[in-house]
Parts: C-alpha cells; sequence; structure tokens
C-alpha cells in the first residue's frame, strides 16, 4: 500500500520549539514576498503552516504518500498555469512557497526541516532582491532571527529548549556575526555589471506616465509616497519656480493627452537667464522610466538619456544610473528658436467633432481679442470667473471632456484644467502644449535636501507666444494659487480624511515623517546604492588607487582578522573556567609550586600519592604537603564544604612555601 | 567501500602517531581537535553560494547583505563548534564487568570546567552506536558505552570518538580518544551443575537458593573487599557507617571450585561452569576457592576475590 498513513513518532528527533521558529520563520519570508506571489500562494503557505503547527501539537498522522504526490503534483500544475502571468523572480518565489507548502506534509526529519529554512532563506533573498526599501528591513530581520532560532533548534542536541531561549541564542549568533557581514559588506568587491541578467518584470509603471486622460479619473490616488530626491549644491530655487518637467504631450483626442515619438529631434536653442541651480536628483526605485529635471536643465550631459526639442529628457536605458543623476537648471531660461511649421501644427491640432461647445467658446473670446496675448487673458479672466473648483474627487467625464468639465462639471485637478486650457489655446489659434511633472517639494532638514512625493504630481501648459517663444502658463494656480505656494492641505482641508488632518495639526508628526524619510534617503543612497562606484570611491578616499581593486582583498583581509581577534575574544571570555571552582584552583596552585622544583603532579596521580610522593622526594616538605593533600581530599570528596573551611584551605596554600 | 575503508584506516594510524601516549585525566586541545562541515553543512555552504552569486549579479546590496550575515553566522558558528569540545575533560575510564557473549559497558567521566554548557556532544566506539549528551557548566557526567565483548581474555579498548556537532549542526568537531588500558573479557557465566557446597564438595542443597538467606543475622564493620551487595545500605542512609550483614544462611559457608572436577566437558564449558558458580557464591556472599591446574585462590569473597576469580577464568589458558 503506497499511500500507508505515517505516524509522527512521539518523541520526534526535532524539538517542537525548533518546528514552530522555522514554521514561523518560513510565514515571516513568504509574506516577504507578498507583492510578486500569486494569489492563491499565501494563504495556501498559512493554511499548511497552521496544520502543521495543529498535527505537531496533537501528534497526528502525516498524509500518504499518495496525497502528498496528488497536492505537488497539483500545485506544480498551477504555477505552470500561472506562468504567463508572473515575472521571472516572482516564477521562482511562487514555486518555492508552493513546494515549501508540500514538503511541509511530509517534514520529519531533522533534515527536512534544515531544508525548510535553506528554502525561507532562499524566499528572503527573492524578497530582497525585489524589494529594498528601509520599512522592509524589519521582516528581513525577523525572518533571518526565526530562521537562526529554528537552526539552534535544529542542532540543540539532547536538551529540548523554549523558542525564547532559541530566538536569545540566534541574537546572540547574529550579534557575533554582524561585524564581519559588514566588513564583508563594504570591501567584497562587487560587480561593475550583471554577468547573467533575468528578465525583469513588465508590469505597468506607476507615476507619470505617456498619456493623461483627467476625464478617466473619479478619484485621484494621492500617494504620498516619495518620488525623488534633490540635492542642491548651493542656493534652493523658491516654491513658485519649483516645476519638475516630465513628459511633454502633444497629442489630443478630446478624452486623452498622449506623448509624441519622434518629430522633436534635435537639442533646443535655449537663452539660459537668471540664477542656476545645480542639484543631483535620486528617483526612488520601482519609477517609472522618466527623467525629471527642474525647468529649464542646461544643455544636459548625461550617458543614458537625450534632451527633445521639446525640452524632455527621455532615457534610453534603466537601472540605477538612470535613478541618480546631476543637473544644473536654469528657471529663467527662454527658447529662441522660431516655431516650425510642423511643430505648429502639431500643437495646434485638435480632434475633429470634439468638445464643439468649448470650441465655439473660444472662437467666441478669441474674436473679440485683438492679440494672442489679449486672447490668453481673456481665457484667464472667464476660468477665474467661472466658479471652478479644484478637487481631488472629480466627476466622470464623457468623450467630450472639456466640454463637460467647462461647461457642466466645472470641478477637477491640475490634469482638468491643463487639458481645457491647452484645448481653448489651440482652439483659439495659440500653440498649446501639456507639460506634465511635478510641482512643489519640501525641505526636509534632517536630510538636508528636496522631497518631493507623488502626491505632488502636476500637469500644466505651455502656449507659444511670438517674442518670447515658449511660455509656462499653470492654470490650477489661476483657479486655486494656493496650490502652488502653500501645501495641498491648506487648500483642501476639508477633502482629507481625519487621520491626514491630524498630521498636519500636530506639525511634530511630520518632523517624525520627515526625519523617517531622511533615514530612507539615507539607506536608499549609502546602504541599498552601495556598489561598485561607490566602493571605488571609497578606496579612493581611503587613499588607494581607484582603479587598483586588488585593495579590498586586503581591507577584507585585515577587517576579517579584526574581527575574527574580537569574536574569538568573546568566546573565550564566555568559555572561561566556571567561578565556583575555588577549591580546583587552590590545589593546582599547589602543583605550579611543586612543578617550579620539579615536581609536576602526573595526570593519572591522585592528591594524597602526590603527597606521597613529593614527600618521599622532599622530607622537609612532609607534614605541610600531607596536611595540605588531606584537607584538599576532604574539601573535595567529603560533603559540601563550610565556607570557612574553603578560606582556611586557601589562607593555607597561600602560606606553602617551598624553601 | 574498500578505499573508504583503508583510508579511514590510515587516518586513523596517522592521528594515533599524531597525537601520541593519552594518559587521563585528559584535557581536550586544539592540537587534537578535527573540524569538517557536516553534509547539511555543505548544503547550507552552496546555498550561501548561490544567494552571493544573485547579489552580486544584480548588485543587489540589501541580497549581500543577507547573504554575508548568514555566512558570518554560519563562520561563527564553526569557532562555537570547535569551543563544545576544547578544554573537555575526560577524567575517567572504568570498564564494567564483561561477560563473553553479551556487551560489556564502558564507563567514561567526562567534565566541563567552564561556565557554559556544551552541547550536542556525541560519544561512540569504532564500529559502535553513538551515545548523546549535552553537559552542562561546571558539571561532570558518566556516559555508558556499550562495547561488545566476543571472546573472552585480554582485549584492548576501541578507539573512541568523541564529537559535537553544535550550535547548528552544519559542523562537526571531533577527536580520537586511544585509551590505552585494556580489560578481560569473563567466560560467559553458564552452565547447568549445582554449586558445590562446603568445603570438600560434598554436595548439600539441591537448590542454589535457599530460603532465609536473605535474612541476616549479625552486622560487622565493613572490611574492604567486602561485597557492596552485603553492606546494609539501609543503615548508611541513616547515617551509621558501613556495615556488612553476615546472613544466616552462612556461617563460615566455604566452596572449593576446581576445575578438574568438572569433568566430560570442554575447557570454555569448565570456564563458563566456573564463572556461574562464582557470580552464584558472591550472590550470596559465600566464601569460595578457586583451583585451576596452574593457579589457585584462597578462600574469600567480596569485589577483591570475585575480580580476581573472573580475571583468572578469562586469562585462562589450557596447559
Amino acid at each position: 500500500m503506497p499511500s500507508t498513513p505515517k505516524t509522527l513518532p512521539p518523541t520526534a528527533a526535532v524539538v517542537p520549539a525548533a518546528m514552530a521558529l522555522a514554521l514561523a520563520g518560513l510565514f515571516v519570508a513568504a509574506a516577504a514576498n507578498l507583492q510578486h506571489l500569486a494569489w492563491w500562494c499565501l494563504p495556501l503557505c498559512v493554511l499548511a503552516i497552521g496544520w502543521r503547527l495543529s498535527v505537531a501539537r496533537h501528534l497526528r498522522r502525516l498524509p500518504g504518500r499518495a496525497a502528498r504526490l496528488i497536492l505537488v503534483a497539483l500545485l506544480t500544475l498551477t504555477v505552470i498555469v500561472n506562468l504567463r502571468t508572473l515575472s521571472g523572480l516572482a516564477v521562482w518565489a511562487t514555486l518555492l512557497v508552493a513546494m515549501c507548502t508540500a514538503k511541509l506534509l511530509e517534514a520529519r526529519t531533522p533534515r527536512d526541516w534544515y531544508l525548510l529554512c535553506g528554502a525561507s532563506l532562499y524566499l528572503l533573498l527573492a524578497a530582497c532582491l525585489d524589494r529594498e526599501q528601509l520599512w522592509r528591513l524589519p521582516i528581513y530581520v525577523a525572518g533571518l532571527w526565526l530562521v537562526i532560532g529554528a537552526l539552534h533548534g535544529l542542532g540543540s542536541g539532547g536538551g529540548t529548549p523554549p523558542a525564547l531561549e532559541l530566538l536569545r541564542r540566534a541574537g546572540r549568533s547574529l550579534l557575533l556575526a554582524l561585524p564581519l557581514a559588514l566588513v564583508l559588506f563594504v570591501c567584497f568587491p562587487r560587480l561593475p555589471g550583471a554577468f547573467w541578467a533575468l528578465p525583469t518584470s513588465e508590469q505597468a509603471v506607476t507615476g507619470l506616465g505617456d498619456e493623461m486622460s483627467p476625464g478617466s479619473i473619479s478619484s485621484l490616488f494621492e500617494s504620498d509616497e516619495p518620488a525623488f530626491r534633490v540635492r542642491f549644491d548651493g542656493a534652493v530655487p523658491p516654491p513658485e519656480q519649483r516645476y519638475w518637467r516630465g513628459p511633454v504631450l502633444h497629442d489630443f483626442d478630446g478624452y486623452t493627452w498622449r506623448r509624441r515619438t519622434g518629430g522633436f529631434n534635435g537639442a533646443p536653442e535655449l537663452q539660459y537667464l537668471g540664477p542656476a541651480y545645480h542639484y543631483q536628483i535620486t528617483l526612488e526605485p520601482n519609477e517609472h522610466n522618466t527623467i525629471i529635471a527642474l525647468e529649464m536643465p542646461a544643455a544636459p550631459d548625461l550617458p543614458f538619456a537625450f534632451f527633445t526639442g521639446d525640452e524632455q529628457l527621455i532615457a534610453t536605458r534603466s537601472g540605477d544610473a538612470a535613478r541618480n543623476y546631476t543637473l544644473t537648471s536654469y528657471p529663467l531660461a527662454r527658447n529662441l528658436a522660431p516655431l516650425s511649421a510642423s511643430t505648429r501644427q502639431i500643437d495646434l491640432a485638435l480632434p475633429a467633432n470634439r468638445n464643439p461647445r468649448t470650441v465655439a467658446l473660444a472662437l467666441a473670446l478669441r474674436r473679440d481679442a485683438a492679440s494672442d496675448q489679449d486672447y490668453i487673458a481673456a481665457v484667464v479672466r472667464y476660468l477665474r470667473a467661472g466658479g471652478f473648483q479644484y478637487t481631488l474627487t472629480p466627476p466622470r467625464l464623457s468623450l467630450n471632456s472639456v466640454d463637460d468639465f467647462l461647461f457642466d462639471t466645472r470641478e477637477g485637478f491640475c490634469g482638468h484644467f491643463a487639458s481645457a486650457f491647452a484645448t481653448l489655446m489651440r482652439a483659439g489659434g495659440v500653440p498649446a502644449r501639456v507639460v506634465t511633472g511635478y510641482q512643489g517639494g519640501e525641505w526636509n532638514r534632517f536630510g538636508q535636501y528636496l522631497s518631493v512625493r507623488q502626491s505632488q504630481a502636476h500637469a500644466w501648459t505651455e502656449v507659444w507666444l511670438e517674442p518670447s517663444g515658449w511660455v509656462r502658463l499653470d492654470p490650477t494656480a489661476i483657479v486655486a494659487p494656493q496650490r502652488l505656494t502653500s501645501g495641498i492641505f491648506d487648500l483642501l482641508g476639508s477633502a482629507f480624511s481625519p487621520t491626514e488632518r491630524v498630521l498636519h495639526e500636530w506639525p511634530w508628526i511630520g518632523n517624525v515623517i520627515a526625519g523617517w524619510q531622511a533615514l530612507s534617503a539615507w539607506w536608499q543612497d549609502d546602504v541599498v546604492g552601495f556598489g561598485f562606484l561607490r566602493q571605488m570611491n571609497l578606496l579612493e578616499r581611503l587613499g588607494f588607487n581607484s582603479a587598483d581593486w586588488r585593495a579590498l582583498p586586503a581591507l577584507l583581509a585585515a577587517g576579517g582578522s579584526v574581527w575574527l581577534l574580537w569574536m574569538l575574544w568573546i568566546l573565550r571570555h564566555e568559555w572561561r573556567s566556571a567561578a565556583p571552582d575555588r577549591l580546583a584552583r587552590a590545589w593546582l596552585r599547589v602543583g605550579a609550586k611543586l612543578a617550579a622544583v620539579g615536581l609536576g603532579r602526573r595526570a593519572n596521580e591522585g592528591p594524597l600519592a602526590y603527597a606521597e610522593r613529593c614527600a618521599a622526594q622532599r622530607p622537609m616538605l612532609a607534614e605541610p604537603l600531607r596536611a595540605l593533600a588531606r584537607q584538599y581530599a576532604e574539601l573535595r570528596y567529603g560533603p559540601p564544604p563550610a565556607p570557612a573551611a574553603m578560606r582556611s584551605f586557601a589562607r593555607a596554600v597561600r602560606e606553602f612555601r617551598i624553601a | 567501500m574498500r578505499l573508504r575503508e583503508r583510508i579511514a584506516e590510515r587516518v586513523a594510524g596517522w592521528a594515533r602517531r599524531r597525537q601520541g601516549e593519552e594518559l587521563l585525566p585528559l584535557e581536550l586541545q586544539s592540537r587534537r581537535l578535527y573540524i569538517l562541515p557536516t553534509r547539511i553543512g555543505l548544503g547550507i555552504g552552496a546555498l550561501l553560494l548561490i544567494m552571493m552569486l544573485a547579489g552580486l549579479n544584480y548588485a543587489n546590496s540589501l541580497a549581500l547583505l543577507l547573504t554575508f550575515t548568514v555566512g558570518s553566522v554560519v563562520l561563527a558558528s564553526m569557532h562555537e563548534c570547535h569551543r563544545t569540545l576544547r578544554g573537555l575533560i575526560v577524567a575517567e575510564a572504568t570498564v564494567g564487568e564483561c561477560f563473553a557473549g553479551s556487551t560489556g559497558w564502558l564507563e567514561l567521566q567526562l567534565q566541563n570546567s567552564v561556565a557554559v554548557a556544551r552541547r550536542s556532544l556525541q560519544l561512540r566506539s569504532a564500529g559502535g552506536e553513538a551515545v548523546s549528551l549535552d553537559l552542562q557548566p561546571a558539571a561532570a557526567a558518566s556516559v555508558k558505552l556499550a562495547i561488545a565483548a566476543r571472546q573472552r581474555g585480554r582485549q584492548t579498548l576501541p578507539r573512541l570518538e568523541l564529537a559535537s556537532t553544535a550550535p547548528f549542526g552544519l559542523f562537526r568537531a571531533w577527536t580520537w580518544l586511544h585509551l590505552e588500558s585494556s580489560f578481560v573479557v569473563y567466560p560467559a557465566p553458564v552452565g547447568r551443575r549445582a554449586l558445590p557446597e562446603r568445603a570438600g564438595g560434598r554436595s548439600g542443597r539441591d537448590t542454589p537458593q535457599g530460603a532465609g538467606e536473605h535474612e541476616w543475622v549479625a552486622l560487622r564493620r565493613f572490611q574492604s573487599g567486602d561485597s557492596p551487595q552485603r553492606v546494609a545500605w539501609k543503615l548508611v542512609a541513616r547515617g551509621a557507617p558501613p556495615m556488612v550483614a553476615q546472613y544466616a544462611g552462612d556461617p563460615g559457608a566455604r566452596h572449593v571450585l576446581r576445575y578438574n572436577d568438572l569433568t566430560h566437558s570442554s575447557t570454555e564449558e569448565r570456564l563458563s561452569q566456573l564463572a556461574l558458580w562464582v557470580l552464584e557464591c558472591e550472590r550470596r556472599g559465600e566464601s569460595y576457592a578457586l583451583q585451576l591446574p596452574h593457579l589457585s585462590l584462597p578462600l574469600g569473597c567480596g569485589a577483591r576475590q570475585r575480580r580476581a576469580a573472573l580475571e583468572a577464568l578469562g586469562l585462562f589458558v589450557a596447559a
């Protein structure tokens, strides 16, 4: 019978606490992969863990072989079916969790549990490869701690230590190992590039996209996550000049604005005026591929991006390099190039039969305007007086989105205003385009940088005016000027949840958040971002030739040796002789005194025999030595000695002299 | 398999020469400790290698930090494993009575003088079963190890292996103990003849166990050589000096056990019968003399007599 149920022996070789810790470690490791596991994977694993715990507690039977084989086959099949929807790393993580789930059904011997611990370590690795944010660090530490505790339990020998004791031992192991881990982290030679690349995840990126359809969004999800950080080398631009330029949208179908591929080759001719700002931008990981720059960047020389005619920075590749770059910007720069016919055509185009009321309004306003400037002023007046409301929860709009917004709903966020304004401009014969990016930024005084959050994503317009070229006009600022200078909380206090208002009313919470963000920034820059280049920089700072990577093994050896000495010192301290054995030490002192005159104790000699032998050699010592030996034997082998007797023996040993 | 055995033999010989003479008590020093990763340790090593390659390949700092931390924990555990045996004291080794064809016991006294427990210790004689134990801080423990005794006669102690896999089971540190002592395997105590009663070989009782022989009638002071079975332990427990019980069944009972009386048997059968009688006399607490062709033991009883008699039987060589 292949499916004979096997009983769990009542005295399993694996300590129950070790099992509990291994299961907890597996759970944490699997949960750390939650973001890319197949949806069924974690619940199944949790079920299996709970079931296995109850089996261990009630000493129930493990399922038979047939049941296990069926389960493994089912799980493998499910993973294969899911294969298409998962990316490379996620497939491995899902498969691993599924196999661990199956393994739980037959985990009996210590070897099985070691295997589960190894799988948990792999899962933690997969999670680390996928996400490296600071807030996840406690999860990884917890997982690692539990797994090390489980290993302590598996190797614990005869005793049955409780889980807390195992965790204490694991904590000690981790503390002992940490210095070496840091030495290895800093000194182990890193690679300048990957030698084998897994296909990366092809999931949609969040943040700024290549298109914008304000009418399709009924509630703008305001994410407070940081989008990027800017460290300024010198002055920081004032709030009204903090326009962070992203994708420029030209094509409009009445509902959606889209980026245009091609048509804007060649760098723009810019005249750089006013103050210059030098800064370094660090984009948060897992972001879009867009390169953000303060308007207007000057002749950027980035190896991974090119500058287009409509002043966009387009990334040519992704990766760590494209997340961190240095630029110089002139907020007051002007575009000197004349508007080409093709560009004029692109930026005046409007879809036929869409937004007819808007077009009619534009024509009416245009008829009364003497110049482009007059027309713009008329549109601005219209928007100011029209009773428009800034909101993050606008109603949905039809395909004639601008008509709906201007004449019916009159509620919207930056995208609605930019879209409507650009449409009005184009209908009135003024070339216009929509620019997306971010606006604003908060100064983090702990980290000394400007932090721009996802919620500060913004859209504005640029119009072509004859003498000055492309001019930025921010219609949102016209309707709700506070949106620019002050925070979004002042503007829309009532629209926010109670927790967010609490946050606004007690600024110390804001301080805590700023501190946390500065810590996160340090984590991203100096720990997560510690790669080949940073390592070379470090070498240079330590006075080595930066190209000479051979300094690294030398540093590694030096650091490792220091750690070894330190660890051996700690171990030596821990493994010192037990304190209470004063008696033996006193007796050894007698032996040492006698050894000095060539009468060392033989290994197999008892105290009395030793005393006799010495007495025979040195009759002068016979009396005190016999007394000492007798005293020692009594104290050692008799009933537990009184402290006074111990003291008198110690004194006698001290006074024992060899003339 | 053959090759493996030969290699093991060579290694054993090398270790034997290297460690030299070994006298008890013995404190284990680094010099004689060997350490290798276990199979699971090798597995973890391979896992760490793959983890490191992944971390390096993707230039992922956190993955590398994880790998290096686990690696350092493992490395530190190697030193701890070594520490578990270092300084351990093998104080004493005594071999209990051991009869041919049965298992004898080797009792090893281990001492831990440090303030830390020594865990996952395993003691094994060459080719035997391992015994596991943990040594508490500043404590001693005795371990009984079964040793197979096939033939009577003098036998040297097998090589012992004292190992530890603490703390994770990823490394195994061990040492070989070549204890110099030998011991005598006694003949198996079997036989069917009744114990010869009284001196002179006069047969008295039919049953070897007479009624009332366990009721003692008098006590005298313990003398060295008396059988511990005859000590009145209950009185000792009450604080009295050790007294030896004198039983009703044996006021001066004496037996002379003669090899030459046992005719119609082979040498081994005779020795076995004699061994059984010796044990029987000791159990009753009665005096006995042993007469072998080349050796005779005077009358006596107690541990010393028992040992002398059984050793004489164990080492007996037919003329």
